[in-house]
Protein backbone atom coordinates (compact mmCIF):
# COMPACT_ATOMS: atom_id res chain seq x y z
CA UNK A 1 0.00 0.00 0.00
CA UNK A 2 1.53 3.39 -1.34
CA UNK A 3 1.59 6.31 1.51
CA UNK A 4 0.37 9.35 0.15
CA UNK A 5 2.73 12.42 2.08
CA UNK A 6 -0.47 13.96 3.37
CA UNK A 7 -3.34 12.70 4.97
CA UNK A 8 -6.25 13.18 2.59
CA UNK A 9 -9.89 14.22 3.79
CA UNK A 10 -11.09 10.90 2.69
CA UNK A 11 -9.23 9.59 6.28
CA UNK A 12 -12.09 10.68 8.27
CA UNK A 13 -14.12 8.19 6.61
CA UNK A 14 -12.38 5.72 9.31
CA UNK A 15 -14.42 7.59 11.67
CA UNK A 16 -17.31 5.65 11.95
CA UNK A 17 -16.22 1.99 12.22
CA UNK A 18 -12.99 3.93 14.52
CA UNK A 19 -15.98 4.81 16.81
CA UNK A 20 -17.96 1.35 16.18
CA UNK A 21 -14.80 -0.44 17.10
CA UNK A 22 -13.90 1.55 19.85
CA UNK A 23 -17.69 1.45 21.83
CA UNK A 24 -18.41 -1.91 20.96
CA UNK A 25 -15.29 -4.22 20.45
CA UNK A 26 -12.66 -2.48 22.32
CA UNK A 27 -14.34 -1.17 25.36
CA UNK A 28 -16.51 -4.11 25.89
CA UNK A 29 -12.95 -6.33 25.87
CA UNK A 30 -12.04 -3.86 28.60
CA UNK A 31 -15.17 -4.42 30.52
CA UNK A 32 -14.44 -8.23 30.36
CA UNK A 33 -11.07 -8.03 31.87
CA UNK A 34 -12.28 -5.16 34.43
CA UNK A 35 -14.94 -7.81 35.37
CA UNK A 36 -11.93 -10.52 35.78
CA UNK A 37 -10.88 -8.59 38.85
CA UNK A 38 -13.74 -7.41 40.58
CA UNK A 39 -14.82 -9.24 43.94
CA UNK A 40 -18.80 -9.11 42.32
CA UNK A 41 -21.47 -7.29 39.84
CA UNK A 42 -21.20 -3.80 40.32
CA UNK A 43 -24.50 -3.50 38.57
CA UNK A 44 -25.71 -5.01 41.54
CA UNK A 45 -23.21 -4.31 44.45
CA UNK A 46 -21.96 -0.67 44.14
CA UNK A 47 -18.75 -1.43 46.61
CA UNK A 48 -17.25 -4.02 44.89
CA UNK A 49 -13.02 -4.45 45.50
CA UNK A 50 -10.33 -5.89 43.35
CA UNK A 51 -9.62 -9.16 43.73
CA UNK A 52 -7.48 -12.01 42.39
CA UNK A 53 -9.60 -14.42 43.50
CA UNK A 54 -11.37 -15.54 40.20
CA UNK A 55 -7.82 -16.71 39.13
CA UNK A 56 -6.84 -18.04 41.98
CA UNK A 57 -10.16 -20.48 41.57
CA UNK A 58 -9.10 -21.45 38.42
CA UNK A 59 -5.65 -22.36 38.89
CA UNK A 60 -6.67 -23.69 42.15
CA UNK A 61 -9.36 -25.96 40.49
CA UNK A 62 -8.03 -29.04 38.34
CA UNK A 63 -11.62 -29.05 36.10
CA UNK A 64 -10.23 -25.75 34.58
CA UNK A 65 -6.73 -26.58 34.04
CA UNK A 66 -8.44 -29.98 32.93
CA UNK A 67 -10.66 -28.25 30.01
CA UNK A 68 -8.12 -26.08 28.98
CA UNK A 69 -5.72 -28.76 28.45
CA UNK A 70 -8.33 -30.66 26.90
CA UNK A 71 -9.40 -27.11 24.65
CA UNK A 72 -5.73 -27.40 23.22
CA UNK A 73 -5.45 -30.88 22.65
CA UNK A 74 -8.65 -30.46 20.32
CA UNK A 75 -7.64 -27.84 19.36
CA UNK A 76 -3.82 -29.56 17.77
CA UNK A 77 -5.85 -32.51 17.01
CA UNK A 78 -7.92 -30.56 14.44
CA UNK A 79 -5.68 -28.44 13.12
CA UNK A 80 -2.92 -31.18 11.89
CA UNK A 81 -5.57 -33.27 10.18
CA UNK A 82 -7.08 -30.06 8.96
CA UNK A 83 -3.72 -29.34 7.50
CA UNK A 84 -3.36 -32.83 6.24
CA UNK A 85 -6.80 -32.35 4.22
CA UNK A 86 -6.24 -28.96 3.38
CA UNK A 87 -2.59 -29.44 1.53
CA UNK A 88 -3.85 -31.94 -1.24
CA UNK A 89 -6.79 -29.52 -1.94
CA UNK A 90 -5.14 -26.13 -1.99
CA UNK A 91 -2.16 -27.22 -3.83
CA UNK A 92 -4.42 -28.18 -6.74
CA UNK A 93 -6.74 -24.97 -6.46
CA UNK A 94 -3.28 -22.87 -6.35
CA UNK A 95 -2.30 -25.02 -9.68
CA UNK A 96 -5.81 -25.43 -11.69
CA UNK A 97 -4.97 -23.92 -15.19
CA UNK A 98 -8.34 -24.14 -16.26
CA UNK A 99 -10.21 -20.74 -15.26
CA UNK A 100 -13.77 -22.60 -14.53
CA UNK A 101 -12.02 -25.20 -12.78
CA UNK A 102 -10.67 -23.19 -10.52
CA UNK A 103 -13.73 -21.18 -9.78
CA UNK A 104 -15.90 -24.28 -9.60
CA UNK A 105 -12.99 -25.78 -6.90
CA UNK A 106 -13.31 -22.40 -5.29
CA UNK A 107 -17.36 -22.55 -4.85
CA UNK A 108 -16.71 -25.83 -3.13
CA UNK A 109 -14.34 -24.54 -0.65
CA UNK A 110 -16.41 -21.56 0.09
CA UNK A 111 -19.95 -23.24 0.09
CA UNK A 112 -19.51 -25.25 3.05
CA UNK A 113 -17.97 -22.38 4.63
CA UNK A 114 -20.66 -19.83 4.59
CA UNK A 115 -22.95 -22.93 6.14
CA UNK A 116 -23.71 -22.17 9.26
CA UNK A 117 -22.34 -24.00 11.52
CA UNK A 118 -25.33 -25.42 13.72
CA UNK A 119 -26.17 -26.54 10.39
CA UNK A 120 -22.83 -28.38 9.95
CA UNK A 121 -22.97 -29.82 12.71
CA UNK A 122 -26.45 -31.15 12.02
CA UNK A 123 -24.99 -32.82 8.95
CA UNK A 124 -22.40 -34.50 11.44
CA UNK A 125 -25.02 -35.75 13.43
CA UNK A 126 -26.73 -37.78 10.63
CA UNK A 127 -23.48 -39.11 9.18
CA UNK A 128 -21.83 -40.47 12.47
CA UNK A 129 -24.71 -40.94 14.89
CA UNK A 130 -25.86 -44.71 15.85
CA UNK A 131 -28.61 -44.54 13.67
CA UNK A 132 -26.74 -41.87 11.42
CA UNK A 133 -25.27 -43.20 7.76
CA UNK A 134 -22.17 -45.11 8.36
CA UNK A 135 -23.32 -47.35 11.04
CA UNK A 136 -26.85 -48.03 9.30
CA UNK A 137 -24.80 -48.65 6.03
CA UNK A 138 -22.13 -51.15 8.05
CA UNK A 139 -24.65 -52.59 10.33
CA UNK A 140 -27.09 -53.35 6.81
CA UNK A 141 -24.65 -54.74 5.12
CA UNK A 142 -23.86 -56.98 8.01
CA UNK A 143 -20.27 -55.94 8.73
CA UNK A 144 -21.17 -54.60 12.18
CA UNK A 145 -23.21 -56.07 15.18
CA UNK A 146 -23.43 -52.86 17.26
CA UNK A 147 -22.91 -49.23 15.85
CA UNK A 148 -19.32 -47.92 16.49
CA UNK A 149 -18.80 -45.13 18.70
CA UNK A 150 -18.52 -42.35 16.68
CA UNK A 151 -19.79 -39.24 18.39
CA UNK A 152 -20.53 -38.37 21.93
CA UNK A 153 -16.46 -38.38 22.57
CA UNK A 154 -13.52 -36.40 20.98
CA UNK A 155 -13.33 -38.17 17.66
CA UNK A 156 -16.55 -37.30 16.62
CA UNK A 157 -16.43 -33.61 17.41
CA UNK A 158 -13.14 -33.77 16.03
CA UNK A 159 -14.34 -34.68 12.56
CA UNK A 160 -16.89 -31.97 12.87
CA UNK A 161 -14.09 -29.58 13.72
CA UNK A 162 -12.03 -30.23 10.81
CA UNK A 163 -14.85 -30.18 7.92
CA UNK A 164 -15.56 -26.62 9.90
CA UNK A 165 -12.55 -25.46 9.09
CA UNK A 166 -10.70 -27.02 6.51
CA UNK A 167 -11.48 -24.37 3.90
CA UNK A 168 -9.53 -21.73 6.10
CA UNK A 169 -6.71 -23.90 5.57
CA UNK A 170 -7.21 -24.18 2.29
CA UNK A 171 -7.59 -20.82 1.50
CA UNK A 172 -4.55 -19.51 3.31
CA UNK A 173 -2.37 -22.36 1.91
CA UNK A 174 -3.51 -21.58 -1.51
CA UNK A 175 -2.53 -17.94 -1.23
CA UNK A 176 1.11 -18.84 -0.35
CA UNK A 177 1.65 -21.69 -2.60
CA UNK A 178 -0.06 -19.58 -5.50
CA UNK A 179 2.57 -16.86 -4.51
CA UNK A 180 5.61 -20.02 -5.52
CA UNK A 181 7.28 -19.79 -8.85
CA UNK A 182 6.03 -22.95 -10.76
CA UNK A 183 9.55 -22.32 -12.58
CA UNK A 184 11.96 -23.44 -9.77
CA UNK A 185 9.88 -26.57 -9.68
CA UNK A 186 10.21 -27.26 -13.10
CA UNK A 187 13.62 -26.25 -13.00
CA UNK A 188 14.43 -29.17 -10.46
CA UNK A 189 12.43 -31.62 -12.67
CA UNK A 190 14.48 -30.63 -16.01
CA UNK A 191 17.72 -31.47 -13.55
CA UNK A 192 16.37 -35.15 -12.83
CA UNK A 193 14.21 -34.52 -9.96
CA UNK A 194 11.32 -36.51 -9.86
CA UNK A 195 7.57 -35.02 -9.70
CA UNK A 196 7.68 -36.13 -5.63
CA UNK A 197 11.18 -34.92 -4.80
CA UNK A 198 10.77 -31.85 -6.67
CA UNK A 199 7.61 -31.50 -4.48
CA UNK A 200 9.39 -32.09 -1.30
CA UNK A 201 12.74 -30.42 -1.91
CA UNK A 202 11.31 -27.32 -3.69
CA UNK A 203 7.34 -26.50 -3.46
CA UNK A 204 6.73 -27.82 0.46
CA UNK A 205 9.93 -25.75 1.79
CA UNK A 206 8.69 -22.69 0.40
CA UNK A 207 5.02 -23.17 1.22
CA UNK A 208 6.12 -23.43 5.25
CA UNK A 209 4.63 -20.21 6.06
CA UNK A 210 1.29 -20.65 4.74
CA UNK A 211 1.73 -24.02 6.47
CA UNK A 212 2.46 -22.07 10.06
CA UNK A 213 -0.61 -19.03 8.88
CA UNK A 214 -3.04 -21.79 8.30
CA UNK A 215 -2.50 -24.10 11.10
CA UNK A 216 -2.33 -20.90 13.62
CA UNK A 217 -5.61 -19.49 12.18
CA UNK A 218 -7.36 -23.06 12.72
CA UNK A 219 -5.70 -23.89 15.90
CA UNK A 220 -7.72 -20.16 17.36
CA UNK A 221 -10.67 -20.80 15.58
CA UNK A 222 -11.09 -24.49 16.94
CA UNK A 223 -10.17 -23.59 20.42
CA UNK A 224 -13.02 -20.77 20.47
CA UNK A 225 -15.81 -23.99 19.11
CA UNK A 226 -18.43 -23.98 21.48
CA UNK A 227 -21.51 -25.60 19.24
CA UNK A 228 -19.67 -28.73 17.94
CA UNK A 229 -18.22 -29.86 21.27
CA UNK A 230 -21.51 -29.47 22.60
CA UNK A 231 -23.22 -31.32 20.41
CA UNK A 232 -20.72 -33.73 18.85
CA UNK A 233 -18.96 -34.76 22.44
CA UNK A 234 -21.71 -35.77 24.70
CA UNK A 235 -20.88 -35.71 27.82
CA UNK A 236 -17.41 -36.42 27.40
CA UNK A 237 -15.90 -33.24 26.17
CA UNK A 238 -15.58 -29.98 28.26
CA UNK A 239 -13.78 -27.26 26.40
CA UNK A 240 -13.29 -23.65 27.94
CA UNK A 241 -15.96 -21.91 25.79
CA UNK A 242 -19.17 -24.05 27.13
CA UNK A 243 -17.57 -23.38 30.93
CA UNK A 244 -17.58 -19.51 29.74
CA UNK A 245 -21.32 -20.40 28.72
CA UNK A 246 -21.85 -22.26 31.32
CA UNK A 247 -20.75 -19.49 33.79
CA UNK A 248 -23.53 -16.99 32.45
CA UNK A 249 -26.33 -18.54 31.56
CA UNK A 250 -25.93 -21.12 35.21
CA UNK A 251 -24.97 -19.38 37.85
CA UNK A 252 -24.61 -15.79 36.16
CA UNK A 253 -21.07 -15.38 37.36
CA UNK A 254 -19.92 -12.93 35.64
CA UNK A 255 -16.67 -12.14 37.19
CA UNK A 256 -15.62 -15.61 36.52
CA UNK A 257 -16.74 -15.74 32.74
CA UNK A 258 -14.51 -12.75 32.36
CA UNK A 259 -11.48 -14.37 33.77
CA UNK A 260 -12.04 -17.43 31.93
CA UNK A 261 -12.59 -15.19 29.14
CA UNK A 262 -9.18 -13.53 29.24
CA UNK A 263 -7.23 -16.87 29.08
CA UNK A 264 -8.88 -17.64 25.86
CA UNK A 265 -8.48 -14.44 24.71
CA UNK A 266 -4.96 -14.21 25.94
CA UNK A 267 -4.10 -17.65 23.81
CA UNK A 268 -5.94 -16.24 20.87
CA UNK A 269 -4.00 -12.89 20.51
CA UNK A 270 -0.72 -14.48 20.66
CA UNK A 271 -1.86 -17.17 17.77
CA UNK A 272 -3.67 -14.11 15.76
CA UNK A 273 -0.21 -11.72 16.43
CA UNK A 274 1.68 -15.26 15.69
CA UNK A 275 -0.23 -15.54 12.33
CA UNK A 276 0.01 -12.03 11.02
CA UNK A 277 3.46 -11.87 11.80
CA UNK A 278 4.41 -15.12 9.17
CA UNK A 279 2.22 -13.77 6.62
CA UNK A 280 2.87 -10.18 6.77
CA UNK A 281 6.88 -11.75 6.54
CA UNK A 282 5.59 -13.97 3.06
CA UNK A 283 4.23 -10.52 1.76
CA UNK A 284 7.66 -8.50 2.49
CA UNK A 285 9.36 -11.54 0.99
CA UNK A 286 7.27 -10.90 -1.91
CA UNK A 287 7.46 -7.32 -2.57
CA UNK A 288 11.38 -7.52 -2.24
CA UNK A 289 11.64 -10.23 -5.06
CA UNK B 1 9.20 -45.10 -17.17
CA UNK B 2 9.12 -41.96 -15.62
CA UNK B 3 6.51 -41.13 -17.30
CA UNK B 4 4.48 -44.38 -16.10
CA UNK B 5 5.57 -42.92 -12.68
CA UNK B 6 4.15 -39.63 -13.16
CA UNK B 7 0.71 -40.74 -14.21
CA UNK B 8 0.25 -43.01 -11.34
CA UNK B 9 1.64 -39.96 -8.72
CA UNK B 10 -0.84 -37.61 -10.92
CA UNK B 11 -3.71 -40.02 -10.24
CA UNK B 12 -3.00 -40.46 -6.55
CA UNK B 13 -3.31 -36.87 -6.53
CA UNK B 14 -6.08 -36.89 -7.96
CA UNK B 15 -8.09 -39.04 -6.20
CA UNK B 16 -7.04 -37.84 -3.07
CA UNK B 17 -7.92 -34.37 -3.83
CA UNK B 18 -11.61 -36.22 -5.21
CA UNK B 19 -12.03 -37.87 -1.43
CA UNK B 20 -11.35 -34.17 0.09
CA UNK B 21 -13.96 -32.87 -1.78
CA UNK B 22 -16.03 -35.61 -1.25
CA UNK B 23 -15.31 -35.04 2.77
CA UNK B 24 -16.04 -31.51 2.05
CA UNK B 25 -19.27 -31.60 0.23
CA UNK B 26 -21.01 -35.03 1.27
CA UNK B 27 -22.32 -33.75 4.35
CA UNK B 28 -24.00 -30.93 2.76
CA UNK B 29 -25.89 -33.53 0.46
CA UNK B 30 -26.57 -35.66 2.91
CA UNK B 31 -28.88 -33.25 5.15
CA UNK B 32 -31.00 -33.63 1.67
CA UNK B 33 -31.78 -36.90 1.81
CA UNK B 34 -32.83 -36.46 5.74
CA UNK B 35 -34.83 -33.11 5.21
CA UNK B 36 -37.33 -35.68 2.71
CA UNK B 37 -37.57 -39.08 4.45
CA UNK B 38 -40.35 -39.33 6.01
CA UNK B 39 -39.30 -41.10 9.87
CA UNK B 40 -39.55 -38.69 12.52
CA UNK B 41 -35.61 -39.89 13.67
CA UNK B 42 -32.60 -40.35 11.83
CA UNK B 43 -32.94 -43.58 9.65
CA UNK B 44 -30.76 -44.24 6.84
CA UNK B 45 -31.34 -45.60 4.57
CA UNK B 46 -34.52 -43.04 3.47
CA UNK B 47 -37.69 -44.96 3.60
CA UNK B 48 -39.44 -42.49 1.08
CA UNK B 49 -40.05 -38.76 -0.09
CA UNK B 50 -41.73 -35.99 1.67
CA UNK B 51 -42.43 -32.69 1.93
CA UNK B 52 -43.72 -32.91 6.01
CA UNK B 53 -40.53 -31.61 7.27
CA UNK B 54 -40.64 -28.79 5.01
CA UNK B 55 -44.65 -27.81 6.18
CA UNK B 56 -43.64 -28.29 9.65
CA UNK B 57 -40.64 -25.74 9.38
CA UNK B 58 -42.98 -23.23 7.51
CA UNK B 59 -45.80 -24.11 9.60
CA UNK B 60 -44.17 -23.55 13.33
CA UNK B 61 -44.64 -20.33 14.81
CA UNK B 62 -41.54 -20.73 16.49
CA UNK B 63 -39.29 -21.52 13.37
CA UNK B 64 -41.18 -18.52 11.40
CA UNK B 65 -40.69 -16.15 14.19
CA UNK B 66 -36.73 -16.56 14.48
CA UNK B 67 -36.33 -16.77 10.62
CA UNK B 68 -37.69 -13.21 10.62
CA UNK B 69 -35.44 -11.89 13.52
CA UNK B 70 -32.91 -13.76 11.46
CA UNK B 71 -33.31 -12.02 7.99
CA UNK B 72 -34.74 -8.40 9.62
CA UNK B 73 -30.73 -8.68 11.77
CA UNK B 74 -29.27 -9.66 9.03
CA UNK B 75 -30.66 -6.50 6.62
CA UNK B 76 -29.64 -4.01 9.61
CA UNK B 77 -26.16 -5.41 9.82
CA UNK B 78 -25.86 -5.36 5.76
CA UNK B 79 -26.78 -1.76 6.13
CA UNK B 80 -24.61 -0.56 8.80
CA UNK B 81 -21.77 -2.99 7.72
CA UNK B 82 -21.44 -1.82 4.03
CA UNK B 83 -21.62 1.50 5.17
CA UNK B 84 -19.00 1.76 8.16
CA UNK B 85 -16.87 -0.98 6.35
CA UNK B 86 -16.52 0.40 3.02
CA UNK B 87 -16.33 3.82 4.16
CA UNK B 88 -13.51 2.46 6.04
CA UNK B 89 -11.97 0.48 3.43
CA UNK B 90 -11.32 3.81 1.32
CA UNK B 91 -10.59 5.89 3.95
CA UNK B 92 -7.34 2.90 4.88
CA UNK B 93 -6.52 2.46 1.09
CA UNK B 94 -6.55 6.36 0.31
CA UNK B 95 -6.25 8.87 3.38
CA UNK B 96 -2.41 8.27 3.73
CA UNK B 97 -3.53 7.67 7.45
CA UNK B 98 -1.08 7.02 10.34
CA UNK B 99 -1.59 3.91 12.34
CA UNK B 100 -2.81 2.27 9.11
CA UNK B 101 -1.82 -1.00 9.74
CA UNK B 102 -2.95 -1.22 13.24
CA UNK B 103 -6.52 0.11 12.18
CA UNK B 104 -6.85 -2.57 9.65
CA UNK B 105 -5.80 -5.61 11.86
CA UNK B 106 -8.83 -3.57 14.70
CA UNK B 107 -11.07 -4.22 11.84
CA UNK B 108 -9.96 -7.27 10.75
CA UNK B 109 -9.58 -8.67 14.71
CA UNK B 110 -13.27 -10.01 14.74
CA UNK B 111 -12.78 -12.51 12.26
CA UNK B 112 -10.08 -14.38 13.81
CA UNK B 113 -10.66 -13.44 17.86
CA UNK B 114 -13.43 -16.32 19.32
CA UNK B 115 -16.86 -14.69 18.50
CA UNK B 116 -18.00 -16.20 21.59
CA UNK B 117 -15.67 -13.82 23.67
CA UNK B 118 -17.06 -10.83 21.93
CA UNK B 119 -20.31 -11.75 22.56
CA UNK B 120 -19.70 -12.56 26.13
CA UNK B 121 -17.97 -8.98 26.18
CA UNK B 122 -20.89 -7.10 24.23
CA UNK B 123 -23.08 -8.85 26.91
CA UNK B 124 -21.29 -7.72 29.92
CA UNK B 125 -20.61 -4.20 29.08
CA UNK B 126 -24.36 -3.64 28.18
CA UNK B 127 -25.07 -5.45 31.48
CA UNK B 128 -22.77 -2.82 33.22
CA UNK B 129 -24.38 -0.11 30.97
CA UNK B 130 -27.88 -1.49 32.01
CA UNK B 131 -28.87 -2.16 28.47
CA UNK B 132 -30.05 -5.67 29.13
CA UNK B 133 -30.05 -7.36 25.74
CA UNK B 134 -32.04 -5.32 23.39
CA UNK B 135 -32.55 -6.63 19.52
CA UNK B 136 -29.72 -3.70 18.51
CA UNK B 137 -27.12 -5.48 20.27
CA UNK B 138 -27.81 -8.14 18.33
CA UNK B 139 -27.19 -5.64 15.20
CA UNK B 140 -24.45 -4.30 16.59
CA UNK B 141 -22.54 -7.86 17.79
CA UNK B 142 -23.31 -9.20 14.19
CA UNK B 143 -22.01 -6.00 12.69
CA UNK B 144 -18.36 -6.41 14.24
CA UNK B 145 -17.74 -9.79 12.71
CA UNK B 146 -19.30 -8.83 9.38
CA UNK B 147 -17.38 -5.34 8.93
CA UNK B 148 -14.09 -7.44 8.02
CA UNK B 149 -15.85 -9.08 5.53
CA UNK B 150 -16.89 -5.61 3.78
CA UNK B 151 -13.37 -4.14 4.27
CA UNK B 152 -11.59 -7.33 2.41
CA UNK B 153 -13.62 -7.27 -0.08
CA UNK B 154 -13.73 -3.39 -1.04
CA UNK B 155 -9.65 -3.73 -0.19
CA UNK B 156 -9.33 -6.43 -2.67
CA UNK B 157 -10.98 -4.27 -5.67
CA UNK B 158 -9.16 -0.69 -4.65
CA UNK B 159 -5.99 -2.34 -4.48
CA UNK B 160 -6.59 -3.61 -7.85
CA UNK B 161 -7.74 -0.66 -9.88
CA UNK B 162 -4.98 1.67 -11.12
CA UNK B 163 -4.69 5.00 -9.11
CA UNK B 164 -3.89 6.61 -12.45
CA UNK B 165 -7.58 6.81 -13.44
CA UNK B 166 -8.28 8.94 -10.30
CA UNK B 167 -5.21 11.06 -10.54
CA UNK B 168 -6.21 11.73 -14.21
CA UNK B 169 -9.31 12.78 -13.07
CA UNK B 170 -8.11 14.88 -10.55
CA UNK B 171 -5.12 17.04 -13.07
CA UNK B 172 -8.09 17.26 -15.49
CA UNK B 173 -9.59 19.42 -12.71
CA UNK B 174 -11.66 17.33 -10.80
CA UNK B 175 -12.40 17.80 -7.49
CA UNK B 176 -11.49 15.61 -4.93
CA UNK B 177 -14.74 14.74 -3.73
CA UNK B 178 -16.20 14.39 -7.76
CA UNK B 179 -13.34 12.17 -8.64
CA UNK B 180 -14.58 10.00 -5.78
CA UNK B 181 -18.52 9.92 -7.28
CA UNK B 182 -17.99 9.80 -10.46
CA UNK B 183 -14.37 7.14 -10.62
CA UNK B 184 -13.70 5.92 -7.38
CA UNK B 185 -17.25 5.33 -6.11
CA UNK B 186 -18.45 2.89 -9.95
CA UNK B 187 -15.28 1.01 -9.84
CA UNK B 188 -15.45 -0.39 -5.88
CA UNK B 189 -18.82 -0.91 -6.27
CA UNK B 190 -19.20 -4.63 -6.79
CA UNK B 191 -16.71 -4.97 -4.18
CA UNK B 192 -18.68 -3.57 -2.14
CA UNK B 193 -21.94 -5.18 -3.03
CA UNK B 194 -19.86 -8.89 -2.15
CA UNK B 195 -19.09 -7.46 1.03
CA UNK B 196 -22.31 -6.89 1.56
CA UNK B 197 -24.07 -10.36 0.72
CA UNK B 198 -21.31 -11.51 3.18
CA UNK B 199 -22.50 -9.60 5.74
CA UNK B 200 -25.47 -10.88 5.02
CA UNK B 201 -24.99 -14.52 5.03
CA UNK B 202 -22.38 -14.01 7.96
CA UNK B 203 -24.73 -12.23 10.12
CA UNK B 204 -27.93 -14.92 8.99
CA UNK B 205 -25.35 -18.06 10.21
CA UNK B 206 -23.96 -16.37 13.36
CA UNK B 207 -24.51 -18.69 16.47
CA UNK B 208 -21.60 -17.48 19.23
CA UNK B 209 -22.48 -13.83 19.54
CA UNK B 210 -26.09 -14.09 19.32
CA UNK B 211 -25.91 -16.87 21.87
CA UNK B 212 -25.22 -13.89 24.53
CA UNK B 213 -28.05 -11.78 23.65
CA UNK B 214 -31.17 -13.13 22.74
CA UNK B 215 -33.78 -13.56 25.48
CA UNK B 216 -35.95 -16.87 25.32
CA UNK B 217 -38.83 -14.64 23.55
CA UNK B 218 -36.82 -13.19 20.67
CA UNK B 219 -33.97 -15.71 19.79
CA UNK B 220 -32.40 -15.99 15.76
CA UNK B 221 -32.71 -19.08 13.30
CA UNK B 222 -29.57 -20.85 14.16
CA UNK B 223 -30.09 -20.24 18.18
CA UNK B 224 -33.51 -22.29 18.10
CA UNK B 225 -32.30 -24.49 15.89
CA UNK B 226 -29.26 -25.38 18.35
CA UNK B 227 -31.92 -25.41 21.19
CA UNK B 228 -34.05 -27.79 19.37
CA UNK B 229 -31.35 -30.20 18.72
CA UNK B 230 -30.58 -30.63 21.90
CA UNK B 231 -34.11 -32.72 22.57
CA UNK B 232 -34.96 -33.58 19.18
CA UNK B 233 -33.59 -34.38 15.85
CA UNK B 234 -36.56 -34.76 13.52
CA UNK B 235 -36.62 -33.72 9.55
CA UNK B 236 -37.59 -29.83 10.67
CA UNK B 237 -34.03 -29.69 11.53
CA UNK B 238 -32.72 -31.05 7.92
CA UNK B 239 -35.34 -28.88 6.28
CA UNK B 240 -34.31 -25.83 8.21
CA UNK B 241 -30.86 -26.93 7.54
CA UNK B 242 -31.10 -26.92 3.74
CA UNK B 243 -32.62 -23.46 3.63
CA UNK B 244 -29.57 -22.21 5.08
CA UNK B 245 -27.38 -24.42 2.88
CA UNK B 246 -29.31 -23.51 -0.35
CA UNK B 247 -28.59 -19.89 0.76
CA UNK B 248 -24.93 -20.85 1.23
CA UNK B 249 -24.60 -21.95 -2.43
CA UNK B 250 -26.93 -18.91 -3.64
CA UNK B 251 -24.28 -16.50 -2.02
CA UNK B 252 -20.49 -17.83 -3.48
CA UNK B 253 -22.56 -18.11 -6.93
CA UNK B 254 -23.74 -14.79 -7.16
CA UNK B 255 -20.22 -13.09 -5.59
CA UNK B 256 -18.60 -15.40 -8.00
CA UNK B 257 -20.48 -13.61 -10.96
CA UNK B 258 -20.05 -9.99 -9.17
CA UNK B 259 -16.38 -9.98 -8.66
CA UNK B 260 -14.93 -13.20 -8.41
CA UNK B 261 -14.64 -15.16 -5.34
CA UNK B 262 -11.05 -15.10 -5.88
CA UNK B 263 -10.90 -11.26 -5.42
CA UNK B 264 -12.74 -11.68 -2.23
CA UNK B 265 -10.89 -14.83 -0.32
CA UNK B 266 -7.51 -13.71 0.46
CA UNK B 267 -6.68 -14.64 3.84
Amino acid sequence: MSTPSRVSPIAWLVAPAGLFFLLFFLVPFGVMALFSVLSGNPVQRPNVTLTGRHYDRMLGDSLYIESLWSTLKIGAVTTAAALLLGYPLAHWLARMRSRGGHALLLMAVIAPMLTGIVVRTFAWITILSDRGVINATLTGLGLLLAPLPLMYNELGTVIALVHIYVPFMVLTLAGVIGRIDERLEEAAMSLGASPMRAFLEVTLPLSLPGILAGSLLVFALAISAYVTPYLMGGQQVLTLPMLIYQQVAATFNLAFAGALGVVLLAVSLILIVAYNHVLGRVARREDLA
Amino acid sequence: MRGRRASLGQRAYLVANGAILFFLLAPLAVVAVFALNPTPFIQFPPVGVTTRWFEKFFASAEFMGSLRLSLEVAAAVVVLATLIGAAAALALARGGLPGTRFLTALFLAPLMLPAILTGLALFQALQLAGFGRPTWALVVGHTLVAVPYVMRTTLAVLSDFDRRIEEAAASLGAPPLRVFFEVTLPIIRPGVIAGSIFAFIVSFDQFPISLFLVTPSRETLPVVLFNYMKFDLDGAIAAASMVSILLALAVVIVIDRLVGLRATMRF
